[in-house]
């Protein structure tokens, strides 16, 4: 009995000893992700803190400052449209797409697998000179146009692996099959069957789509410039002029993205609760 | 002219022939089985009457018209799958009604059929569920009712018992059945049991290889198989390989079997002679009939299947096996000296190739 009582105490012990290293660890990795951004949101009310550990004291002065800047509507304009385009063409052109491929094409598989794979392999410098230099007719040349189409390309790979991964979770293609055998065509099966049943695939590839665009940089910067400015393009301008108003800029950025995610998320999450309630309420 | 017919088709593919030359007549009505051991091509058979699969040579005919070069979704060919697939995101009222919306019937007719055919299938009571709230057979029976509902020329199942308990498949086959027979729809229907082939149907395919082996009633199947694939492949039979002895007689090793098959053949043809169990009587004496074989063996197993029990029986090195029904026969005991007697007619001869 003396036995083993005092093993099970031996097995707490280790449960809690492998317990605490773990939390030690999460604990460690949360501060090392979180640090950089708590910083960024007590830097932008802070009025001075280079000569304390905490900041002397607290303002909202740059937000005012942030947000009375002449270009911050229009950049915060220009990269909601360019964020949401981008999210739009790539659904429009990546979900038939790799539909297509999978009941029909299955010989493309692997050539899609290397395009989708492409766009991390080549430097966006190089990318976006090389366009620069290739597209040098209006109505492309440095135009938005080709900064949309740019980053389509760039982010396609966000929006791929997600939609690739559900349309294979689902049996696709005896789902089209049967399709077929009542009657629908394949515009007909997309749109009502495997849409519905991917649905959570393009959720978290819209997302993952959105947050890359909407904080992209470099190739806004290099095909298009000052002409089509967007916010991070305006965020980089001023930690040149002024730290505090960039950090405002930063926790403004943040927030919209977790804005935007949030209610992606919500959609998503209501449109499957809806059809859970109507399970269970009968 | 049959209501579906096929004709000269064929299929290779990668260059290894699927289906060679397969030709059949289909009455309209009528139920048939296409069976065979996997890779016989019947599922690939069944695929290219659905549309899906292309031929590479031949003709599909249906009620008069050439449906060859017809896309799937206007063929009027309802079908059935071994993995349901009944549409996740829909309820079993929207599953139902999604082929009648296709063709763009009225709302309240459809609302009607979907309620019609669900009570066909006994199950109106799912209609607002999700297919992942029924059972295997709950959902089959659903995908029946779908393929049904908009009235299509001609019902496909491909194996769609398959993936259900044993309990459910005889269960399932029973109504797969009274539905086809009360709504008088031309059916095919692809499995590998044999038993569920000739418990269903009117005609059975049997495809060995991408052929025809033999089309007929399952009485015709079990009764007079024509090849030698037919007879080993459904049902159990006893094979006597040996030659052709005379104007009724094989000779296989150190046995002399009558046969009425072998007149059939000539002198000193290489054949085979099949003996179903049930033929086999057992007699515990050595008493001769006229016209009967009695051949002595020895009895090596006895097994229990609940209506006979088969007996294992060594004769002069030859194992045969008898089903015997116990209870109007003499009890055996292993390794005792018993014969084994079946009639000329009961052993089939055929060409042993």
């Amino acid at each position: 009995m003396n036995n083993t009582e005092t093993k099970k105490k031996k097995e707490e012990k280790n449960k809690k000893r492998v317990a605490g290293w773990q939390i030690a660890l999460v604990g460690a990795f949360l501060f090392y992700m979180l640090i950089p951004i708590i910083s960024t949101y007590v830097f932008s009310v802070a009025t001075r803190w280079d000569r304390t550990i905490l900041p002397e004291g607290y303002t909202f002065e740059f937000y005012g400052k942030a947000t009375e800047s002449s270009y911050f509507g229009i950049t915060l304009r220009n990269s909601l449209i360019l964020s949401l385009t981008t999210v739009l063409a790539s659904l429009i052109i990546i979900v038939p797409t790799v539909y297509w491929v999978q009941i029909r094409l299955q010989r493309a598989k692997p050539l899609l697998e290397v395009l989708m794979i492409l766009p991390f392999g080549i430097p966006t410098v190089v990318l976006a000179l090389a366009l620069v230099r290739i597209y040098t007719v209006p109505p492309f040349a440095r135009s938005p146009f080709l900064l949309i189409g740019a980053v389509v390309v760039y982010s396609m790979p966000f929006m791929y692996r997600p939609v690739s991964n559900a349309l294979q979770a689902i049996d696709s293609h005896t789902l089209t099959e049967a399709g077929q055998s009542l009657g629908a065509n394949i515009f007909r099966i997309l749109i009502e069957v495997i849409i519905p049943n991917i649905f959570p695939g393009l959720l978290s590839g819209s997302l993952l789509v959105f947050a890359t665009v909407f904080a992209e940089f470099t190739l806004t910067s290099l095909i298009v410039g000052a002409r089509f400015k967007t916010f991070p393009l305006l965020l980089v301008e001023y930690t040149r002029i002024n730290g505090n108003v960039a950090a405002a800029f930063s926790v403004i950025s943040f927030t919209i993205a977790w804005i935007v995610s949030m209610l992606i998320l919500w959609v998503g999450t209501r449109s499957k609760s809806a059809s859970t309630e109507t399970i269970q309420a009968r | 002219m049959a209501y579906l017919e096929l004709k000269h088709v064929n299929k290779a593919f990668s260059g290894v022939d699927v289906v060679h030359d397969f030709n059949l007549e289909v009455e309209k009505g009528t139920l048939v089985s296409f069976l065979g051991p996997s890779g016989c091509g019947k599922t690939t058979t069944l695929r290219m009457i659905a549309g899906f699969e292309f031929m590479d040579e031949g003709t599909i005919t249906l009620d008069g018209g050439d449906i060859t070069g017809v896309p799937p979704n206007r063929r009027d060919i309802g079908m059935v799958f071994q993995a349901y697939a009944l549409f996740p995101n829909k309820t079993v009222g929207d599953n139902i009604a999604f082929g009648l919306r296709m063709k763009k019937h009225p709302k309240d007719e459809i609302a009607k059929k979907v309620r019609e055919t669900l009570e066909m299938v006994r199950l109106l009571d799912t209609i607002d569920r999700y297919p992942h709230q029924l059972s295997g057979g709950q959902q089959q029976r659903i995908a029946l009712a779908r393929a049904l509902a908009v009235q299509p020329r001609v019902l496909l199942l491909d194996e769609p018992l398959s993936a259900l308990d044993a309990e459910v498949r005889v269960a399932l086959r029973g109504e797969i059945r009274r539905i086809q027979s009360s709504l008088g729809i031309t059916t095919i229907y692809v499995t590998h049991d044999q038993e569920e082939a000739l418990s269903i149907s009117d005609r059975v395919v049997v495809m060995n290889k991408g052929l025809i082996e033999q089309a007929g009633t399952p009485e015709e199947i079990y009764r007079s198989p024509k090849t030698r694939f037919v007879a080993t492949f459904i049902g159990t039979a006893n094979q006597f390989p040996g030659v052709v002895s005379g104007a009724a007689s094989v000779t296989s090793g150190s046995i002399k079997l009558l046969a009425n098959g072998a007149k059939n053949f000539r002198d000193g043809d290489e054949v085979v002679a099949l003996v179903r169990p049930e033929n086999i009587q057992i007699q515990t004496e050595d008493t001769p009939h006229d016209g009967w074989n009695i051949i002595p063996g020895v009895v090596e197993t006895i097994t229990f299947h609940g209506a006979v029990t088969r007996l294992g029986v060594n004769a002069s090195g030859q194992r045969v096996v008898a089903d015997v029904t116990m209870a109007n026969s003499k009890p055996v005991s292993l390794n005792q000296k018993i014969w084994l007697a079946f009639s000329a007619e009961a052993s089939q001869v055929m060409a042993a190739k």
